[in-house]
């Protein structure tokens, strides 16, 4: 049996020549980690087990992902790791810590200013021109610009690891678009919830006065208005961050928003909201600066705004880092650090950085060569296959590839000494192990003073043992980074939201992506639980005692086809209806066919991971429950059992009934709301009627047509209300009447066209009797229910034996249903309008 | 010898453009080859938003906005230039010694002018590329050559070895290719010359501006028969810039007007910027006029 107790009194015994931080010399715990350790032990390994089941559930519900691309995961997210373990850091330690973090961030200032000002550290010679002038970072078009105010990085981010003399040593700087922040929120606001004694006892330094404090200098960075709006530019959903964009958006209150969401128009930027156009004073900006606006920078973005640099230029909107932060990432620089440090703060860094040699200059590239394998060699410019490599590490075929790089353009390599990280305590795979540490630490431009540095930050792990770098193309755990404090601090009570001291912002607004995004899955939701009902009453049927005429099948199975929209399907092959199971199980789980109810709920999920923040926290979780009753089931699927198949696909439907009932009764009726009323409803007028002339059209025998009427009564829930009226017998003609007038139904027709209408008319700018608004489509729909006459619609032409009517009617239901979507679209979605590139040749 | 310089453009869009942001880089600046008197834009539709402002390498440009539906963009740019008949007076300095300087480069200028040694957007070098211009221009700046004279030569050896092909080359068309087909226009004459030089190590820039054309002996000179010309400018140490025309063999002199530098054509783009809507086939007439006067 395995025990945690165990793993402890063999960790401090493990023979290792690295140095462990929870260690001391003799081998011991040190007191910080001992009683870190002990509470863990007291845990227990069954219970610990459980916290850490109980941890992913909340991020999972959380939706923290962290989509990693280079692993080639493109279909599921990828949750974001945490290791149950804090990473401990002393009162002490981290005051020496802050101190030359606070200092770093200010020298990291002072570079920026100066490469995008007057450039002294070029023209006095203290840095070499080919260092600034050759790096992709240096973003000529930004000379010049400035945010208000003595600091133009406002977040600064750098990777640290600790030397085996216990001294803190710099790897990188990030002030492009730094991330991990948001991540950090997260981790604390889990490991508050799943060790909640553990934590309280701590006395760990709370992360809240950072986000205030950010928050705080974003509303100052505003140019000139009292309630500033300030919004986080995302790439979007596929961004491997995009969980952190969402979560520090709904977090600070700001809205999330792409570029398209964005418009430059009369030297202001606007987003485009339901309610109109809304101007935007900040930006926080996790787009890197190079795509951000096509005119000026790269012309074929997609992902920025077309002029934006030009507001930012006139000091009409604060971006947040500002454009070419990404200079002062260059590796390069940290071999002159200290030279730039004397230049500017007349003195070394306190806080060291990993020793550099930049292979653009002669005397450095030498002595690289001479002694190549020591090192690690790392690109000067981030890229997407652009990485640190250990060169000892390298195969020979590898190693010359590398040397020949370098002698092509040795401008463009540092090479870096190899420092071995110390290690610390974390629990892998339910065992207590000993892995290289990490850790990502955060300052923000504190107004009228220094930075200012969250109290821990974001430690990282390597998963593997045998990995030399800590990376997360090798795959790493995050851990909490607890900062001891040696007294009780103050406790932030008051909302990060409200706290007058902050100061106020302008409300998030939902932008034109967010609405188009509910209107899909409510329109998606809608599409796969009609299916899914359909599918159910099929089972039902075909696996009757009282078996079905070949024709009823037939007319059911084609019927599948059609409401799917899974063409040819049933329609096609002869065979199939004779044998329909395999075809059946395709419509259920074929990921890649469009239409199939694996492919709404793919969709639904990701229009609802585009919502973060505009929908209930609950949904998430039912959401995520979707998504594994839907693995289950198909699952179960591809080994083909099909017995009861109908009680398989209960739970999805249960599901999705649980979503709406949280749409209902958890969501405000703000404008939102009534998007994914409209796409809801209008997807259940479309299938109904699908339904109703797929299953109807051709008239068979009374006797076949018994089984069809109870397909449809099942599948759309109408036959409580049909037997309250007509009693138990199904008659055509009062079927109909149900389906299409009755008004009490919450599935009819009638019922759906009057919700439609309510929504509509409760969107911004429209008018009872404008027309031209859409509600005439709905209103004509509204007149051909009213006035159609069942009995017509329900008898079938003599001689050749169709129901023309239905038909009709159907078909013109169909088309005006259609017209009110693609109405609400133009006028509230995104124009499909190119943006072209104006070039000429001299 | 002054001149008036009228430069029109003008796009036909297929179907209205709603809203175009533009950036237009006409208009010549005063230095000490050349003053400009007076420069001013006319732009149809009239501007949402303009604003002026001289840019990272010193070019004076217009910003501007139009936000209301058009069918017909007008820029015309009206300048009056002085270009003045002395040329800069050349210190005699050998190739090595140039080298010695860029290496280890001490005072403001030649650490700025080191910017201009790299490879840049349209200038972008590769091991068989780096390969073909060093050889071809490599012989002409041995140690102690006369570094102007090798760099006079090398624009001769361009003029006299590449063909003048306005049909050849467009903007995307790749400097290696231009470099074996020995055809293009004065902007592709111009990048091979930077290539060759940036390739060797010196620093040069890329120069738009105007030519003065003279028509044949006995016709009157066409109004708008002119074009903007591109040309290059090599730095020496100490001393500053000096401008060649590998189009027409010659040192840049008082026929050449300067509109603006950049490290190749993609900083000094005469209009460049986006258009929202204005349909998939739009039209583009450029005419320019470059006409002398007495003041």
């Amino acid at each position: 049996m395995y025990s945690i107790k165990q793993d402890l009194k063999n960790y401090s015994k493990r023979s290792d020549s690295r140095v462990d931080e929870a260690l001391l010399g003799n081998g011991s715990f040190k007191p910080s980690w001992r009683y870190l350790m002990d509470a863990v032990a007291d845990i227990g390994s069954d219970e610990l087990h459980a916290r850490e089941q109980k941890a992913l559930r909340i991020l999972r519900d959380d939706g923290a992902n962290y989509n990693n691309h280079s692993k080639s995961q493109v279909d599921k997210n990828q949750l974001w790791s945490l290791d149950l373990l804090p990473h401990l850091i002393e009162s002490d330690d981290w005051h020496t810590i802050e101190t030359g973090l606070q200092e770093r961030a200010e020298l990291f200032n002072h570079i920026f200013s100066d490469l995008y000002g007057p450039r002294e550290l070029i023209t006095r010679g203290i840095i070499p021109p080919q260092l600034v002038f050759g790096h992709k970072g240096f973003l000529r078009e930004n000379d010049g610009v400035r945010l208000p105010g003595e600091h133009q990085i406002i977040v600064h981010a750098t990777d640290m690891l600790r030397r085996e003399n216990g001294d803190m040593c710099v790897l990188t700087d990030r002030a492009q678009a730094p991330s991990g922040f948001g991540y950090a929120l997260e981790n604390r606001r889990v490991m508050s919830r799943v060790l909640p004694s553990l934590f309280r006892d701590s006395h760990t330094h709370r992360l809240a006065g950072f986000f205030q404090l950010l928050r705080k200098k974003l509303i100052n960075l505003a140019p000139d208005v009292s309630l500033p709006r300030i919004v986080v530019l995302t790439p979007g959903m596929f961004n491997e961050t995009y969980f952190e964009h969402a979560f520090l958006a709904n977090y600070l209150g700001f809205s999330l928003v792409e570029g398209k969401d964005l418009i430059v128009s009369e030297g202001l930027v606007w987003l485009r909201s339901v309610e109109g156009l809304s101007k935007v004073d900040v930006i926080v900006r996790r787009v890197d600066d190079v795509y951000c606006d096509p005119v000026e920078l790269k012309p074929d973005s997609q992902l920025g705004v077309p002029g934006l640099l030009q507001v930012a230029r006139e000091g009409n909107v604060a971006i947040v880092n500002p454009f070419g932060t990404g200079v002062v990432e260059n590796p390069a620089l940290l071999a002159y650090l200290p030279k730039i440090s004397e230049y500017f703060l007349g003195h070394a860094p306190k806080l060291g950085s990993v020793s550099t040699w930049w292979c653009g200059d002669r005397d450095s590239y030498h002595s690289v060569m001479e002694d190549f394998d020591q090192f690690v060699v790392k690109p000067i410019n981030r890229g997407v296959d652009e990485h640190s490599v250990v060169v000892s590490e390298l195969s020979d075929e590898n190693r010359v590839e590398l040397i020949k790089k370098i002698n092509a353009e040795p401008q463009n390599y540092v090479a870096q000494e190899k420092i071995i990280p110390t290690q610390v305590p974390a629990l892998i795979n339910k065992k207590l192990v000993k892995r290289s540490v990490v850790l990502r630490s955060f300052a923000i431009a504190n107004e009228g003073a220094s930075y200012q540095i969250m109290p821990g930050g974001m430690s990282r792990v390597n998963l593997n043992e045998q990995d030399s770098m800590v990376a997360s193309r090798f795959g790493t755990i995050s851990k909490d980074t607890w900062v001891l404090s040696s007294e009780l601090e103050r406790q932030y009570t008051s909302s990060l939201l409200t706290d007058s001291n902050v100061g106020y912002t302008q409300g998030a607004l939902l932008s034109s992506g967010v609405i188009e995004n509910l209107f899909w899955m409510g329109r998606y939701s809608e599409r796969a639980e009609h299916n899914l009902r359909f599918l159910r009453t099929t089972f039902i049927l075909l696996n009757d005692i009282d078996e079905i005429s070949d024709r009823s099948k037939a007319t059911l199975l084609k019927a599948i086809t059609k409401s799917t929209y899974t063409y040819p399907g049933f329609l096609d092959d002869k065979k199939l209806l004779g044998n329909p199971e395999k075809e059946l199980i395709k419509v259920i789980s074929d990921q890649h066919k469009s239409g199939t109810i694996s492919h709404s709920l793919r969709s639904l999920v990701t229009c609802s991971n585009q919502l973060k923040g505009s929908l209930p926290q609950d949904s998430f979780r039912v959401i995520n429950d979707i998504d594994d009753q839907f693995d289950l089931l198909r699952q179960t699927l591809d080994n083909g059992v099909l017995s009861a198949p109908e009680e398989m696909l209960d739970p999805v439907v249960s599901s999705l009934l649980a979503l709406s009932g949280i749409r209902h009764e958890n969501m405000p009726r703000d404008y939102g709301w009534n998007f994914l009323e409209l796409g809801r409803r209008i997807e259940r007028v479309l299938q109904t009627i699908t339904l109703l002339r797929s299953l109807l059209f051709v008239k068979l025998s009374d006797y076949e047509e018994t089984s069809i009427l109870e397909s449809i009564s099942l599948s759309t829930e109408s036959f409580n209300s049909y037997q309250r009226h007509y009693g138990a017998t199904l008659k055509l003609e009062s079927m109909l009447e149900v389906i299409f007038t009755d008004s009490s139904c919450p599935r009819s027709l009638a019922f759906q066209i009057d919700r439609i209408l309510e929504a509509i008319l409760r969107l911004p700018g429209v008018k009872e009797n404008a027309v031209e608004m859409g509600l005439g489509h709905v209103k004509e729909a509204q007149k051909l229910i009213t006035s159609s006459s069942m009995l017509k619609l329900s008898l079938a032409d003599q001689n050749v034996g169709v129901r023309k009517d239905l038909e009709q009617c159907c078909s013109q239901l169909h088309s005006l249903m259609s017209e009110t979507s693609k109405f609400l679209s133009k006028k509230y979605f995104y124009s499909d309008k190119k943006v072209q590139q104006l070039e000429q040749k001299s | 010898m002054n001149y008036k310089i009228t430069h029109s453009t003008r796009y036909k869009y297929s179907s209205a453009a709603n809203h175009t942001i533009n950036i237009a880089k006409m208009m010549p600046p005063s230095t000490e080859r050349q003053r400009c008197h007076v420069n001013h834009l006319e732009i149809s539709p009239s501007p949402k938003t303009i604003s002026k402002r001289v840019d990272y390498f010193g070019n004076k440009l217009s910003y501007f906005t139009i936000e209301e539906p058009h069918t017909v963009l007008e820029i015309v740019a009206k300048s009056e230039v002085t270009v003045f008949p002395k040329q800069p007076v050349f210190d005699p300095i050998s190739c090595a010694q140039v080298r010695q300087k860029i290496m280890n480069p001490v005072d403001k200028d030649t650490l700025l002018a080191c910017e201009y040694t790299l490879a840049s957007p349209f200038i972008r070098f590769n091991d068989t590329l780096t390969d073909q211009l060093i050889k071809f221009a490599k012989p002409l700046f041995d140690d102690d050559q006369l570094f102007l004279s090798a760099v006079d030569a090398l624009n001769s050896k361009i003029f006299n070895e590449f063909k003048f092909d306005s049909n050849f080359s467009s903007i995307s068309t790749p400097l290696q290719e231009i470099f074996e087909q020995r055809r293009g226009v004065c902007q592709d004459f111009s990048h091979i010359s930077i290539a060759c030089l940036r390739a060797l190590g010196f620093p040069v820039k890329y120069v738009s501006g105007y030519i003065e054309t003279l028509p044949p002996p006995g016709k009157e000179k066409l109004f708008g028969a002119d074009a903007s010309h591109a040309w290059f400018s090599v730095f020496v140490p100490e001393q500053g810039w000096f401008d060649f025309d590998p189009t027409n063999n010659k040192a840049a002199g008082e026929q050449h007007i300067v509109t603006a530098w950049g490290r190749d054509y993609s900083d000094v783009s005469p209009l460049k910027g986006m258009v929202l809507g204005g349909g998939k086939n739009s039209q583009l007439n450029i005419s320019v006029d470059v006409s002398r006067y007495e003041l």
